[in-house]
């Protein structure tokens, strides 16, 4: 079984994920879990709890074409996540802490959509892009 | 004579905090001269945004200002609309309510002590280093803090803003079969707590007495967190609804967050106050844990607080367990409340804090003014008072970075949430 989780809020560009799960619901994929998440913090790694496969979609400040979309290394998005708050572990954070505590799970891949650079404008998603990217890993 | 050196600390970015602020320090010959804790956060005006909507819309919007103690915030909001509509709960809804109360409690106290407070006590820069060597207590500081949730969005629908309390009551009331696993959980975490308790007593701390006023709820019948009056252990007993009476705010050129004095002396809300206040109305089995930990209480050691809060969480879940013991769905989970012109008064004790709220009310329930006071605006002189006489105590002589940790921990002993109290910590420490 795969779980798909989109990580986001209602708010700009921090929607993006949540629009491509909407859009992934759209496919009846098989075998497949969609869920859509509100700034989980560390609560995100109960969702690591059972050994399925987790593709895990964020909206990332990158400053690429937005709306396109990327899969990245753990690796590029702690280098990507500036925030040193706080109550809110932000989804760099809380992976990191997953590794640390053997939470992860066995197959992970991270996505990640381009928000651009003016977060509080929500741009289109390249939903071939998306699914180009997501379907193979599913 | 002792050779001085001037020192200018400057810490840019507070970490482990809610919010964005900063520490400013400046010791002249060997003296401190300047000690700014700068919350820089811009503010956010929600007591404008909330004006010309009604009651039970406000109490949704304010649950917006915090991610980590929303139902405080609704809370207070909705005890102020139901006193001023003449509203008297029923025991049912006080109960549930301080149900909701103590998730919120165990979810904040679990995060500030695993992720936020217990890396400065072990040495460790973050929960994420601390969890290769203390892996089981970070995993358990995860699973209260789940819970906590858990019991929040059982009466909220969700654990972040939830949306499930209004004027009269809640929008609906959990089903018997819902509560029952949650109450089975609460019945198994109990003894982590206890635990808990004794866990962080076991830490080793600064000897740092210091001599401040503990203000915090109180109710005759209970340790309060829903309900009560105002009192001080300097004498103070009021209605809530004399706040201004006692308590002063005004701006501070360095932060975005109004200060708050109780007959212009700083004070400190929030578990420690609490404790050292209302620690005889703890349920013997809960004292018993506090009065065998190690620790004495009432203390005046802000260190302390990670105890403090351990000992509420623990409350919070033995509580939980009574309350919802013998549940039953009840007729109607909510009365519907005819609105009353006038001034609406609330105020309970938020994980950090008493949080007091004022709303102007008119005749057709619409809020036209509304005011907020939350615990870390409140607490902000406190802070910089205790900052002041603890890195005196430990010496100004210390290397610059002792003295950066050490303030930054005695700031996390308050648990401060900026984003609250803007409507915080890089440090800036300059030796001339």
């Amino acid at each position: 079984m795969t779980r798909v989780i989109g990580v986001g809020s209602p708010f700009g560009a921090d929607r993006l994920a949540w629009l491509a799960v909407d859009h992934l619901s759209t496919l009846q994929l098989a075998d497949c879990e969609l869920i859509k998440l509100d700034r989980p913090g560390s609560q995100l790694l109960n969702h690591f709890h059972d050994g399925s496969k987790v593709i895990l979609i964020d909206a990332v400040a990158l400053d690429e074409t937005p709306g396109g979309v990327s899969l990245l290394a753990l690796a590029d998005l702690q280098r990507i996540s500036t925030s040193t708050s706080s109550h809110g572990f932000g989804v760099a954070q809380t992976l990191a802490l997953g590794a640390e505590l053997g939470q992860m799970p066995p197959d992970f891949y991270l996505v990640g959509i381009h928000t651009g650079m003016a977060l509080s404008e929500l741009p289109s998603l390249d939903v071939n892009a998306l699914e180009h990217l997501v379907l193979p890993l599913i | 004579m002792t050779a001085t050196r001037d020192i200018h600390i400057h810490v840019p970015v507070l970490t482990r905090v809610e919010g964005e602020g900063a520490l400013e320090l400046d010791v002249v010959n060997g003296e401190i001269e300047r000690l700014n804790l700068r919350i820089f956060e811009p503010p956010r005006l929600f007591e404008k945004f909330v004006e010309g909507y009604e009651c039970d819309q406000v109490i949704d919007m304010v649950a917006r200002i915090c991610g980590i103690c929303p139902v405080a915030y609704q809370m207070s909001a909705v005890q102020a609309f139901e006193r001023l509509f003449g509203f008297e709960p029923p025991d049912w809804l006080v109960a549930m309510r301080r149900v909701m109360y103590c998730g919120e409690w165990l979810q904040s106290h679990a995060l500030h002590i695993h992720l936020l407070a217990a890396p400065d006590f072990l040495g460790f820069e973050s929960a994420i280093a601390m969890a290769r060597d203390y892996p089981d207590a970070v995993r358990r500081g995860l699973n209260l803090q789940t819970l906590g949730n858990d019991l929040i969005a059982l009466f909220g629908g969700r654990s972040v803003h939830p949306v499930g309390v209004r004027v009269g009551g809640f929008y609906r009331a959990p089903r018997e079969e819902d509560v029952a696993p949650v109450l089975q959980r609460l019945r198994d975490a109990l003894p982590a707590t206890e635990a808990l308790v004794n866990w962080t007593a076991g830490l080793e701390f600064p000897q740092d007495e210091q001599a401040f006023i503990s203000v915090a709820l109180s109710h005759p019948k209970e340790y309060a967190i829903g309900q009560g009056n105002l009192i001080s252990g300097q004498g103070l007993e009021t209605d809530i609804s004399f706040f201004d009476s006692f308590f002063q705010e005004h701006q501070s050129p360095h932060s975005t967050a109004l200060h708050a004095t109780l007959d212009g002396r700083p004070y400190l809300t929030g578990p420690l106050a609490r404790l050292n206040l209302n620690f005889h109305q703890l349920p013997k089995p809960v004292r018993q844990v506090m009065e065998g930990c190690g620790i004495h209480f009432p203390s005046h050691n802000m260190f302390h607080s990670i105890v403090a809060r351990a000992i509420e969480l623990h409350f919070a879940v033995f509580e939980a367990i009574r309350l919802l013991e013998n549940y039953e769905v009840p007729q109607a989970s909510y009365t519907v409340v005819t609105p009353q012109e006038g001034n609406a008064f609330g105020c309970t004790e938020a994980p950090r804090g008493f949080l007091w709220h004022r709303y102007d009310v008119d005749e057709k329930g619409i809020v036209r003014y509304a005011r907020i006071v939350p615990p870390t605006s409140q607490n902000q002189g406190r802070i910089e008072e205790d900052i002041r006489q603890s890195l005196e105590k430990m010496g100004l002589d210390s290397p610059d970075e002792a003295i950066r940790l050490r303030a930054e921990q005695v700031i996390r002993n308050y648990d401060p949430c900026i984003s609250c109290a803007t409507h915080f910590l890089k440090l800036k420490l300059n030796r001339r």
